[in-house]
C-alpha cells in the first residue's frame, strides 16, 4: 500500500518518452483557460494515456493540493517526477507553464500599447472588478468548507487581519499560523472523534 | 541583465513561492504591499491593471509575477520572475512529496491537510482587500464587483462570460463618456 513513490509507474517507464510527456503537458497548459485543471489532467494522464491509475492520480492530487504552489502546476510537476524523475518534473513544469506564459506576455504587450487610451483603461477597470469578484467568490467557497467551529474561523480572521489590514509579512504569518492551525485542527478532530 | 529592481523582485518571489499554500490567490496581498509600498516597483493603479490582466488570462494566478517582471525589466524580468515563483515550490514538492504521500494517513497529516484551509481563506480575503483598497473603486465599479460576485456565486457561469460582458460594457460606457 505505502510503497515509495518511485515504485509507482516504474513498470511503465519505457512507455513514457520525454516527447510524449512534453506533448501532454503542453496540451494541458494550453487548455488551462478557466480552471478545472484537475479534471483535464485526469482525462489526459489517466484516461487518454493510461500513465497512472485512478488511485495513483488521487494520491498525487492530494500532494499537489497540500504543498505550496499553484495546484495545477504542482500536479503536473509531481506526475512528471513519478513518471520520469527529475527530468520529467522539469518537462512537466515547462510544458504546463509555457502556453499560459506566452498568452500572458502577449496580453502584457497589448496592454503596453493600449494603456494610454481611455477606453482600454475603462475595460481594465471593469476586468479588475470581475477579478476581485472571482477571488472573493473563491474565498467564500473555500470558507464554506471550513469546520463549523470557532477555531478555524478565528484562524482565518486572524490571518486576514495580520496580512490584509496590518500588512505583516506573509512569510512570517504563514510560518507562524500553519503550526497553530494544524494543531488546532488536530485537537478539533480528536474532540469530534471522541463525540 | 539583472538590475537591482529585478533582483528585489526575484528575492521577493522565492520565499513567497515556498509559502504559497493554495496558489496565486494567497500571495496577492503580499505581492501588492511589497511591490507597491515597500519596493516601489509599481504604483497602485499599475498593480490593479496587472491584477486585472492576470485574472483574465489563462493559467495559474501566480503568473501575475510574470507581468510584474515584464513591467520591471522586460522579457528577462518576466522569465526570471516566473522561474523564481515556480521553481522553489516545485523543488520542495519533489523533496517532500513522497514523504507526505507515505504518511498521509497519520492523524497529523490529515490535520495538516485540513489545517491549511483556514490560513488560505484568510490570505485570499487579504488579497481581495488589498487590491480593492488600492483600486479605489467608484460606486459603479463597486456595484460591478458585487454584481459579478453574485453571478459567480449563485450560478454556474464561468468567469469568462462575465469578463466578456463587463469588458464590452465598460468599453461602451467609456465611448459614451460614462466610465
Amino acid at each position: 500500500m505505502d510503497k515509495p513513490v518511485g515504485d509507482i509507474g516504474m513498470e511503465r517507464d519505457e512507455d513514457v518518452t520525454s516527447l510524449a510527456l512534453l506533448a501532454s503537458f503542453l496540451r494541458l497548459g494550453a487548455s488551462s483557460f478557466g480552471g478545472g485543471m484537475a479534471g483535464w489532467t485526469h482525462r489526459e494522464i489517466v484516461e487518454r494515456r493510461g500513465w497512472l491509475t485512478d488511485d495513483e492520480f488521487l494520491k498525487t492530487l492530494t500532494v499537489a493540493q497540500v504543498m505550496p504552489g499553484a495546484n495545477p502546476v504542482n500536479l503536473a510537476v509531481y506526475i512528471g517526477l513519478k513518471l520520469r524523475g527529475v527530468a520529467g518534473a522539469c518537462i512537466a513544469l515547462f510544458g504546463m507553464v509555457l502556453p499560459a506564459f506566452a498568452v500572458i506576455l502577449a496580453m502584457s504587450v497589448t496592454y503596453q500599447q493600449l494603456k494610454s487610451h481611455p477606453e482600454a483603461q475603462a475595460v481594465l477597470r471593469g476586468l479588475a472588478c470581475v477579478g476581485i469578484a472571482s477571488s472573493l467568490t473563491m474565498g467564500i467557497k473555500t470558507a464554506r468548507r471550513l469546520h463549523r467551529h470557532a477555531l478555524p474561523i478565528l484562524m482565518a480572521l486572524a490571518v486576514f487581519l495580520m496580512v490584509g489590514v496590518m500588512r505583516w509579512s506573509l512569510v512570517a504569518v504563514v510560518a507562524g499560523s500553519i503550526p497553530v492551525s494544524v494543531a488546532a485542527t488536530f485537537w478539533v478532530e480528536r474532540e469530534k472523534s471522541r463525540g | 541583465m539583472v538590475d537591482e529592481k529585478l533582483l528585489n523582485l526575484i528575492l521577493l518571489c522565492i520565499p513567497l513561492s515556498l509559502v504559497s499554500f493554495g496558489g496565486g490567490q494567497t500571495i496577492v496581498a503580499s505581492l501588492q504591499h511589497q511591490t507597491v509600498d515597500v519596493l516601489h516597483l509599481l504604483n497602485g493603479p499599475q498593480f490593479t491593471d496587472l491584477y486585472a490582466i492576470s485574472r483574465a488570462a489563462p493559467g495559474p494566478g501566480t503568473l501575475i509575477v510574470a507581468l510584474i517582471g515584464w513591467e520591471v525589466s522586460g522579457l528577462w524580468g518576466a522569465i526570471l520572475a516566473t522561474l523564481a515563483i515556480f521553481i522553489p515550490s516545485s523543488i520542495l514538492l519533489c523533496i517532500l512529496g513522497s514523504y507526505w504521500q507515505r504518511h498521509r494517513r497519520s492523524a497529523w497529516a490529515i490535520a495538516a491537510e485540513k489545517g491549511l484551509a483556514p490560513v488560505a481563506v484568510g490570505l485570499i480575503f487579504a488579497g481581495v482587500f488589498a487590491v480593492a483598497q488600492s483600486a479605489r473603486f467608484t460606486p459603479l465599479e463597486l456595484a460591478t464587483s458585487l454584481g459579478a460576485g453574485a453571478v459567480l456565486l449563485t450560478t454556474k457561469t464561468g468567469p469568462y462570460p462575465v469578463l466578456a460582458v463587463v469588458g464590452v460594457s465598460y468599453f461602451l460606457l467609456s465611448l459614451g463618456g460614462m466610465a
